[in-house]
């Protein structure tokens, strides 16, 4: 035997297993990428895990895929964020708004094979309101729910909720099965009727939620694929080596830093503005600080910031400038609105001077590297420029806390622009959650009673008066709406829903 | 005489594991402010707060909520986290599986690379001595995480040889698994291989000083059969400490790993569970840790009394 022909047959021998071996393991990662069956699996992209399945303590937003994957809600909301039949195919309110009677389907089972019907509707309402969850306060006027006969349920209010309809297209209008509510495994374990079941087996919880088709489900138009893959990524460069490794069909992102590098993937940017950046100005009674109950000096603050530089610093551009609270698709946003403040550091002193302030004011106001230490600084630099010294506390883990406590005069907080009722409710209101001094105000009760009890018209129009209201007493200084992105690769298409951080499920499609 | 060794040193790691959950169990709560809160997030209102703080039990005195927890703990019973519904128990035990299968293979992976590159430079000296002395240098100043991400980077995402995130379990595909695991493995071990490398070189040129190498020698046994049957095994104590060292040390360096390939192990859970709060979470994954350490260390000690007569058990 020749010694030469030895070695290089063993050497092709090697490099022929090497070749097996890679060509192994690349056929391996490519087949559980799990990302190529279009019309065949969907894997979503989660920045956060279900809080719970237990549909009277569900979130929704980040977490609504989840719930929309095994439940179905009273009614829906289009791309255009109006109100749809879901379970109930027809809603009616009686004169004064305080009884909405709901007809619903006669035709839809839980997957446990027991029936849908009023009795279980009117269960889940209350239980919604009395669970404590994060969202309760949506039913928190709701006296009653009761099931008058088997697709009739009938809803008593204390007061008027512009907003009830909305809330039903959401968390609050999950069915589950009544079967259900005395399980123990309840928070892990989902029985609704929606159009997917979650694979207990295959899911890792906390991490890869799988979700089969269920062959039962009554409308089949809405399910577009057989199999949903939801993993959960809570590190922004996870989530970006899953999008350039192909791993996932769509995702939302944690931030705008990594869309570029994904657009390079061939994954297609979806933005979408759901909240406001800027000041809350919550002590307008001057408790804390008696310079804020002075209108001009709250005006101050809101000339005070180069919106502008603001938004290509915070947010590298991604966004638009505003002074309103409320988003650009109510019929109270008016665009005119958006130069009342236009960056003059000069009339920012000219106000405070006026207001008997011309050797300044110092203001407290709570920090957190969660929001991003360099808006701090921004925010202490500019106000500082016009004569606002501002001392920051850091309270760690009780940031929220301590800013509902409250005690701080104003913070620096993104928060979300809902319909205007939910708007009214969490921000503006005397009872409002991020009113924590409760700041009361004739005027501005007499637009939110207009709102509340109104016609279409009459609350549109109140709606709009009040935001003219609150630009005018700068009871906000906003800045800009921050643009969040969701990602899509080549094969899914995606219509993104207003107010919700990302789309709903049946709006992802395969591309045909 | 092995029996009470082994019975003693299990008694004073239970006690470590009783003083260990009070520190923790204190820190989280008295550091923990307005728990209610943190779980239900900022659009619950004051009333909702107030309705969850009594449903968790938070406004009893702080001992009477350590007892209760202890009272659970003994008997396996660790709550259920706040965050997920899941039950803390099956939560840790789904998922140390995988950690352990990452932290093992890490440690053997950095254990028979350090011990050859530490016996190579050892014997030659020279430019390979240098050499691996570079190597090492640079395996500790690198972080974990970047050597991590350039892996993925180069490996998965650009030659798509491996998964750039997730894990497949044995049992549903073995090629899938060795797919999934074999970068992570590498970016932990590298750390791991930096730090035995020196020890393992140290302790074989200390070895190879010795007398009875010589002996050895002149009596005919191969180089390589006294460094690797004569002088590893002396040098193999020191090493084996470090080792026992360099386990629990990867045990946190899979938290960072874990994050960056999205790993289902511990490490990920503990991620999301301080920084959310998740306290029934973070107090069960404390005692796993707690134990696994006291374990690894006792089964190592039991090893040195093997590989090193004199320090068995008297």
């Amino acid at each position: 035997m020749h010694p030469k022909e030895t070695m290089m047959f063993r050497w092709k021998r090697l490099a022929a297993v090497a070749a097996v071996v890679a060509l192994g393991l690349t056929g391996c990662s490519a087949s559980s990428g799990g990302s190529e069956d279009s019309g065949g699996t969907l894997t979503l992209g989660q920045i956060v895990q279900p809080t719970t399945f237990a549909a009277a303590q569900s979130n929704w937003a980040n977490e609504s895929p989840y719930m929309q994957a095994v439940y179905d809600t009273l009614l829906t909301a289009d791309p255009k964020g109006e109100v749809q039949p879901g379970l109930a195919t027809k809603w009616e309110y009686n004169d004064d708004k305080t009884q909405l009677t709901l007809t619903l389907r006669d035709d839809v089972k839980f997957t446990d094979g027991t029936a849908l019907d009023a009795e279980a509707v009117a269960q889940n309402l209350v239980r919604f309101r009395d669970g404590a969850g994060p969202n309760a306060s949506y039913l928190v006027d709701m006296t009653d729910a009761v099931a008058t006969d088997a697709t009739t349920v009938t809803i008593t209010l204390k007061a008027a909720n512009p907003a009830l309809l909305t809330y039903l297209s959401q968390n609050a209008g999950l069915v589950e099965a009544p079967s259900a509510f005395e399980s123990s495994d309840i928070q892990t374990v989902p029985v609704g009727s929606g159009p997917y079941t979650l694979d207990t087996g295959a899911t890792v919880i906390g991490t890869s939620y799988v979700f089969n088709k269920n062959p039962d489900y009554w409308n089949a138009e809405n399910q577009h694929y057989d199999k949903i893959v939801m993993n959960v990524y809570g590190d922004p460069t996870a989530l970006l080596n899953a999008v350039k490794g192909g791993q996932v069909n769509a995702a939302n992102t944690l931030n705008n830093n990594d869309v570029a590098q994904m657009e390079a993937s061939g994954f297609t940017a979806n933005p979408l503005e759901l909240n406001w950046a800027g000041l809350t100005l919550m002590d307008r009674n001057g408790t804390v600080d008696p310079a804020l109950s002075n209108v001009k000096v709250r005006q101050a603050i809101n000339y005070a910031f180069d919106k502008d530089a603001m938004l290509k610093t915070v947010e590298s551009g991604f966004g638009t400038p505003t002074t309103q609270v409320f988003p650009e698709r109510s019929a109270a946003y008016d665009k005119s609105l958006d130069s009342a403040y236009d960056y003059d550091p000069a009339k920012a002193k000219e106000l405070l001077a006026e207001a008997g302030y011309a050797d300044g004011v110092t203001i407290q106001m709570p920090s957190t590297p969660l929001l991003g230490s360099a808006t701090f600084t921004l925010i202490q630099q500019q106000l500082a420029d016009v004569g606002i010294t501002v001392e920051y506390g850091e309270p760690g883990n009780n940031f929220i806390a301590d800013v509902l406590t409250p005690k701080y005069p104003v913070v620096y907080i993104p928060l979300q622009q809902g319909g205007d009722w939910e708007l009214i409710q969490f921000l503006i209101s005397p009872t409002a959650t991020f009113n924590p001094y409760h700041t009361t105000d004739d005027t501005v009760n007499g637009y939110i009673a207009t709102v509340q009890n109104g016609t279409q018209e009459e609350a549109d129009k109140a709606a709009a008066d009040l935001n003219k209201y609150l630009v005018d007493n700068a009871w906000f200084a906003p800045w800009y709406r921050p643009q969040s992105t969701y990602v899509t690769d080549a094969n899914t298409s995606v219509v993104m829903q207003p107010g919700n951080a990302v789309p709903y499920l049946w709006n992802i499609t395969p591309k045909a | 005489m092995v029996l009470r060794f082994i019975l003693r040193r299990l008694a004073s790691g239970v006690v470590l594991i009783v003083v260990i959950s009070t520190i923790a169990f204190g820190l989280l709560y008295v550091g923990g402010g307005d728990i209610a809160r943190r779980i239900l997030g900022q659009t619950a209102t004051a009333e909702t707060v107030a309705q969850k703080t009594e449903q968790l039990g938070l406004n009893r005195p702080l001992y009477e909520q350590f007892v209760d927890w202890v009272s659970h703990a003994v008997v396996g019973d660790f709550g259920t986290s706040w965050f997920t519904g899941q039950e803390v128990i099956q939560a840790i035990s789904s998922r140390v599986a995988v950690t352990l299968s990452l932290v093992i293979g890490a440690t053997l992976i950095s254990a028979i690379v350090a011990v050859l590159l530490g016996v190579w430079a050892a014997r030659q000296r020279g430019w390979p001595d240098r050499l691996v002395q570079v190597i090492s240098v640079l395996g500790f100043a690198i972080p974990g995480f970047l050597i991590a991400l350039g892996l993925v980077i180069v490996f998965a995402i650009n030659l798509g040889w491996f998964k750039p995130t997730g894990f497949v379990q044995f049992a549903t595909s073995p090629s899938g698994w060795l797919s999934s695991i074999t970068l992570p493995v590498i970016a932990l071990a590298i750390g791991g291989i930096a730090g035995v490398t020196q020890q393992i070189r140290g302790s074989v040129i200390d070895a190879l000083r010795q007398d009875y190498v010589r002996t050895l020698r002149s009596r005919g046994l191969s180089a390589n059969r006294v460094i690797y049957k004569h002088v590893l095994r002396n040098a193999g104590g020191p090493a084996l400490a470090v080792l026992a060292v360099q386990f629990v040390g990867l045990l946190g360096g899979a938290v960072i790993v874990e994050q960056v390939f999205a790993i289902p192990g511990l490490g990920q859970v503990a991620v999301t569970a301080t920084n959310q709060g998740d306290i029934p979470l973070v107090m069960g994954l404390v005692v796993v840790t707690a134990i696994i350490v006291v374990v690894v260390n006792l089964v190592i000690d039991i090893l040195q009394g093997f590989l090193n007569p004199k320090v068995r058990l008297s």
